[in-house]
């Protein structure tokens, strides 16, 4: 059997590395994503005053603080008992869409956007930000720039650091916003709805109306028929910061709706013995093996696994899309790996719609932004992160100290199908052994579009990027090793 | 002439925080209105956001290499990077940051930048807010060097 590996992953940093194996033939029979998982968080938490948790978890990932954040909160809402007043769950909520303008935008126009914006069989040198900025002209990276910076000032307004939010308490907020603040997020939220129809525009030219994106869109190797999870609201609605956890099934049915305090009823988490990271499934389906369909428990998170896993946006123009989105994809659900790209663009449109509807509210410069808390207990909290559902669990001692800790974190949620997703792209793109970095960029092409966060909040400096494919042959002999930057 | 020393690094990630324990030691021997000293569990843009405006960047932070001894402080422009990236998979590298900001107009980003590194074989995967011992002995090392940088500007300046 031959082994390629792919190590680590072009601007998927973090050490990750792709496994391929080949068959005798040279075509693919398996691969995996292994990539490093930080430890220990249940032992390091424990015995910590739980008020701290919304500021430690927030420096787990450089990525998502913001969404660490608010599960820990939320988690200690419950755990303390008390529901925080209307005022503080929507300076939360507003908050928590500034994030996903800034979150949502980076990954569109630097991460994932490169790919097809500038092609996906373009040079790595070229498929970069600055290919975008090429392509789409200096004015656009300027707006680009512009919103982006936006979205982190509205978080930072409400939450002191944009990539350190201090004002989350069990039972409220600390801080409010005053009628200044409401003026000057008032101008930029508008600004940032013209901003995400432009970039839904901007996709539609470049991608949609190219019917070679839009058949790789919707080519075999990238699709995957799993289960779809997310939050969502009273009427079957996406939502981001509150609400039950639906799960629908291939056909967008759903499969079943739970509130995260009966998570551990509904979700298991699988160990395999080559990784740290853990692959959940749907308990009541059971786990079935790295595979897709009705009897596999694996499900999807993120943009597409909400969109899938409701019934429209709370909002009108984001639900206009959500329906054309439906409709040009050929109904419920939508199961290709590659539309996360739109259905993220569509998220990035609600966001600032329902930031502009909070940013409106009255209520949203209300003194009472907090509720006393009551006795220690034992509490679970969800959001969605950018990248998917997130869930935060803790059990406290009399004295309000951590004695259990555990995280489901978003990417979790997603590694059973992006491990899929890897595979099934390498087999539809790599055939008798025939590798050239177009095509392994097509694999990589398979995973970005989870957006995944490698519980990888480090920041090293190496000199370059690193890149290492190891091919081994039958008998695991490295035969052949392409490296840079090592 | 504005300068900004940024420790960047998790400090509840070990060694991978070496970074924020030099800027917490340059906190107390450094005062000076020029001179701003910081932290940042951050990389690529929302690092260049911090750097704006002044005039010269030294950035503390661990670098992961297999070259050198494991605790080694090195002094190293950002120019003799590449392509340098924060350990990120959300964000574009620092230089990418910067080629971006600079194509589109930006005036404000500093005319130099200088990385103090601190050389570490791995980077743990284990929560912690202690540093090994190798790692701790670097951080007076890359304090002294941080200060020397600075001696030097304040030199020239006068």
């Amino acid at each position: 059997m031959k082994t390629i590996t792919i190590d680590p992953i072009t601007r998927l940093e973090g050490h990750g590395k792709i496994n391929i194996f080949l068959d005798g033939k040279g075509d693919v029979d398996n691969a995996y994503l292994q990539i490093p998982e930080l430890r220990g968080f249940e032992r390091f938490a424990q015995g910590r005053r739980a008020e701290d948790m919304p500021q430690i978890t927030s420096r787990i990932c450089g990525v998502c603080p913001v969404a660490h954040h608010f599960a820990a909160t939320k988690a200690l809402d419950a755990a303390f008992n008390v529901d925080p007043p209307s005022a503080a769950k929507k300076l939360r909520e507003l908050m928590y869409m500034g994030y996903y303008i800034y979150d949502h935008t980076l990954h569109f126009y630097y991460l994932g956007g490169p790919d097809f914006v500038v092609g996906p069989d373009a040079p790595p040198a070229k498929r970069n930000v600055l290919g975008v900025i090429e392509k789409a002209g200096v004015e656009i990276g300027k707006e680009v720039i512009k919103h982006r910076a936006y979205g982190q000032k509205i978080t930072a307004i409400l939450g002191g650091k944009a990539t350190h939010p201090v004002c989350g308490l069990p039972g409220g907020v600390s801080k409010g916003l005053n009628k200044e603040e409401v003026k000057e997020i008032d101008k930029m939220v508008k600004s940032c709805i013209d901003f995400a129809k432009f970039s839904l525009k901007l996709f539609d030219d470049i991608v949609l109306k190219n019917k070679t994106y839009v058949d790789l869109i919707l080519s075999d190797p990238y699709q995957l028929n799993t289960y779809n999870m997310g939050l969502v609201d009273k009427n079957n609605k996406a939502n981001f910061y509150d609400g039950k956890i639906r799960v629908t099934d291939q056909k967008g049915k759903e499969h079943v709706k739970f509130d995260v305090k009966d998570y551990y009823k509904n979700i298991v988490e699988r160990v395999e013995e080559w990784t740290y990271i853990k692959f959940p499934y749907l308990k009541n389906v059971g786990w079935n093996g790295f595979k897709d369909g009705k009897d596999s428990g694996i499900y999807r998170v993120g943009p597409l696994g909400r969109l899938n896993a409701a019934e429209g946006m709370a909002t009108p123009l984001a639900d206009k899309e959500y329906k054309r989105f439906y409709e040009t994809l050929g109904g419920k659900s939508v199961n290709s790996t590659l539309a996360f790209h739109w259905a993220r663009l569509i998220e990035l449109l609600y966001a600032t719609e329902r930031a502009q509807e909070l940013i409106n509210d009255p209520e949203i410069t209300s003194e009472k932004i907090r509720n006393p808390v009551g006795e220690p207990g034992e509490g679970m909290g969800v959001t969605e992160a950018a990248r998917g559902t997130l869930i935060h669990h803790y059990k406290l001692d009399k004295k309000g100290l951590i004695d259990k800790a555990n995280l489901i974190v978003a990417t979790t949620n997603n590694s059973g199908a992006i491990n899929m997703s890897i595979r099934n792209a390498a087999k539809g793109i790599i055939k008798k052994g025939k590798v050239n970095d177009g095509l392994l960029n097509m694999v990589e092409m398979a995973f970005r579009a989870y957006d995944p966060c490698f519980a990888c909040a480090t920041h090293t400096l190496p000199g370059g990027m690193p890149l290492e494919v190891n091919i081994y042959d039958s008998e695991k002999k490295l035969f052949k090793k392409l490296r840079q930057n090592l | 002439m504005r300068t900004i020393i940024l420790g960047v690094g998790n400090q509840i990630l070990g060694d991978d925080g070496v970074g924020i324990h030099i800027a917490n030691e340059l906190k107390k021997k450094i005062n000076n209105p020029n001179i701003t000293i910081d932290d940042a569990i951050t990389g690529g843009m929302n690092l260049l956001d911090l750097l704006l405006g002044y005039d010269k960047a030294i950035i503390v932070d661990a670098v992961k290499t297999n070259e050198g001894e494991n605790g080694e402080v090195k002094r190293i422009p950002l120019g003799a990077f590449s392509t340098m990236h924060s350990c990120n998979p959300h964000d574009v590298s620092l230089i990418e940051a910067i080629e971006m900001a600079k194509k589109m107009g930006e005036d404000r980003i500093p005319k130099e930048i200088i990385i103090i590194g601190v050389l570490m074989k791995e980077i743990p995967c284990e929560f912690g807010e202690k540093l090994s011992k190798e790692i701790a002995a670097a951080v007076p090392k890359a304090v002294d060097m941080t200060l020397k940088e600075i001696k030097k500007d304040l030199k020239i300046s006068s």
